[in-house]
């Protein structure tokens, strides 16, 4: 094989790989332009308003799907995701409220929780009974925001059950 | 488009010569019918001559060419919307909403989009269901044939209906498209490890916005109908490679027991030619006069009457049936019950029955039931062409005798799924509880 020929397959070769180079980087690039970089989406700390505000019993806050539930001046609150498909399940009120020890910490519960897509259904705890569900309800953070005193709830940080938010 | 053959005596001028300016859908000789397939670009696809058999209504009873006319009158009735249709979460729904009330046929045109579509899962899976039960995905006689390829092509053209047909669901932005929707994209969550980043990805983002809005539009008219196309017209340039339909073989092997009166040779030599004396032997041509017929106007008057017979049953039957559209979609307020679009059913009746708890082990029914199941079913499906090892005589054969045992699993498989789509449709109320057809839904409040 003599030089000329060599320098014509190296060109070729240089030709052919450029471009395919050229190729995998626009489809490289169109792909990851349809991953974000900023999310839009609702933030997940949230200030849910004066606690004096929130009533004995439950509260639902349909913009953050969530349960807010108030005993006297403790807090809690429970995800109304369901943790099947992500349907927002329904609150049920039971005719006998009753109180149970729920990770060693009184509860007393009011309702019960379904959901109208796959008829999962949850104990007043957020506790899992029947249906698909394969999770218990999340329970979500609480505080006290320092410059207003609102409730914050902090969707995406879980919390055991036995999270209790004390007010004044 | 002239049918006499009037001016047939100066195209003998030359030969492969054709002054007549048109071909002739109604032709008066062998030649004619010849020069229409030849010389027309739509028509050029089809071979001469045809087997009897495959034409027969009752073998394939054309459903392949339904699914193709209804792909053409969603293309056609797509057009219209796309200029009508705007795809952003603030005015999605309006726009919609004026397709429906204000646009002059809108309502028509939506109506013939929706059944169509409809109608086009419900065909195209008639026809894979044809195509098993008959073992056409089987090669016989020919030489080269790839017909379980084509099989693996039509899985996929199915699921690209499927998908097709899905992401058109979210476009009108109302309560019934975005709850199907997030039920439908929070199964690939379910997925464990990626899940959540696929989810993600299809979404653009944790929740169905506008990100996820032009995703789905983008989909719907561009990417998945393209590969659709791309698809659909390898599929059929794979029937006339595999020499068309397996029916055609079945008659071919038959014939080869029988003995065939001599005939002349295609094969001429050079002397043979000089001196007249071309040999003549036995053939055993897969275009035996007594088997086939002209392709024009035969396999082309029937195609005429399927598909133009489709597209008349679909525009009258959506005079009647109409799109239905709800209120606008709203994030806060999850309806009851919710359900998948209804070719979907039949696993979302399986994803509520299917989490298992181990002791505190659980696995997700929407893992178990809205991703194993249906890849298994699909993987089957894909294999199955190499895993049947009946005769090559029983492709082209409705319940061949040697395919009863894979024919009898098969279709208690479709009757099972076909149950589960109507138990989900018919017999699921609020909070999926069972309902028969004839009991009243108790009244719930819509909010809390």
């Amino acid at each position: 094989m003599s030089n000329g020929d060599n320098r014509r397959e190296f060109l070729i070769k240089v030709g052919i790989g450029g471009g395919l180079a050229a190729l995998a980087g626009q489809g490289i690039a169109s792909l990851r332009s349809l991953v974000p970089n900023v999310s839009y989406d609702a933030p997940t700390t949230v200030k849910l308003g004066p606690p004096a505000e929130f009533p004995d019993g439950l509260k639902f806050l349909p913009d953050e799907r969530l349960f807010v539930f108030r005993d006297g001046n403790t807090f809690h609150a429970i995800s109304a995701v369901c943790t099947h498909l992500g349907c927002t399940v329904r609150a049920e009120a039971l005719s006998q409220p009753e109180t149970k020890t729920v990770d060693g910490k009184p509860l007393r519960l009011t309702h019960r929780f379904l959901c109208p897509c796959h008829g999962s259904k949850y104990s007043g705890d957020g506790g899992n009974i029947s249906g698909p569900a394969p999770k218990p309800l999340a329970w979500c953070h609480l505080s006290l925001a320092p410059d207003d005193g609102q409730l914050v709830a902090d969707l995406a940080r879980p919390v055991e059950r036995d999270f209790r938010l004390t007010v004044g | 488009m002239s049918a006499t053959p009037k001016n047939d005596a100066p195209q003998t001028q030359a030969p492969g010569v054709h002054p007549r300016p048109f071909w002739s859908l109604r032709p008066q000789s062998d030649r004619q019918s010849g020069d229409a397939v030849t010389s027309n670009f739509l028509l050029h696809w089809f071979p001469a001559k045809s087997f009897k058999a495959s034409l027969a209504w009752g073998y394939s009873f054309w459903l392949g060419t339904a699914s193709a006319a209804l792909l053409l009158l969603l293309t056609l009735s797509g057009l219209p919307l796309l200029f009508l249709y705007i795809p952003s979460v603030e005015r999605a729904y309006a726009s919609v909403k004026d397709i429906e009330y204000v646009v002059a046929f809108g309502a028509w045109i939506r109506a013939v989009h929706r059944l169509s579509a409809h109608l086009m899962v419900a065909v195209v899976f008639l026809h894979l269901v044809r195509v098993f039960l008959t073992g056409a995905y089987k090669n016989g006689a020919g030489q080269g044939q790839k017909r379980e390829w084509n099989w693996v092509i039509g899985v996929g053209m199915l699921l690209l209906t499927l998908f097709l047909s899905f992401t058109g669901y979210l476009l009108p932005w109302d309560q019934l498209a975005y709850w199907a929707i997030t039920v439908g994209t929070n199964i690939a969550s379910s997925v464990p490890m990626v899940g959540a980043s696929v989810r993600e990805l299809l979404l653009g983002g944790r929740t169905i916005d506008q990100a996820t809005l032009i995703r789905f539009y983008v989909l719907h008219c561009i990417f998945l109908p393209a590969g659709l196309g791309v698809l659909f017209l390898y599929h059929m340039w794979r029937v006339r490679k595999d020499g068309g339909l397996a029916k055609a073989d079945h008659v071919a092997l038959l014939a080869e027991k029988r003995p065939t009166e001599p005939s002349e040779s295609k094969t001429y030599t050079l002397l043979g030619v000089a001196r007249g004396t071309a040999p003549t032997v036995r053939t055993v041509s897969l275009e035996a006069p007594d088997t086939t017929v002209n392709s024009i106007p035969d396999l082309t008057r029937r195609l005429a009457i399927v598909i133009l017979g489709t597209i008349a049953v679909v525009s009258m039957l959506s005079v009647f049936v109409h799109a239905p559209l709800e209120e606008p979609a709203n994030p806060l307020i999850t309806p009851n019950p919710t359900k998948a679009p209804w070719y979907f059913l039949w696993l979302q009746e399986v994803v509520t029955d299917t989490t298992i708890h181990l002791g505190s082990f659980t696995i997700n029914g929407a893992f178990l039931g809205g991703v194993l199941l249906p890849s298994f079913l699909v993987a089957l499906a894909l294999a199955w062409p190499w895993l049947d090892r009946s005769p090559g005589v029983s492709a082209g054969v409705w319940f061949a005798a040697s395919r009863k045992r894979q024919n009898a699993v098969f279709i208690a498989v479709v009757v099972l799924i076909l149950i589960l789509t109507f138990v989900g449709t018919f017999m699921r109320g609020p909070y999926w509880h069972f309902y028969w057809p004839w009991q009243q839904w108790p009244e719930l409040p819509a909010r809390i």
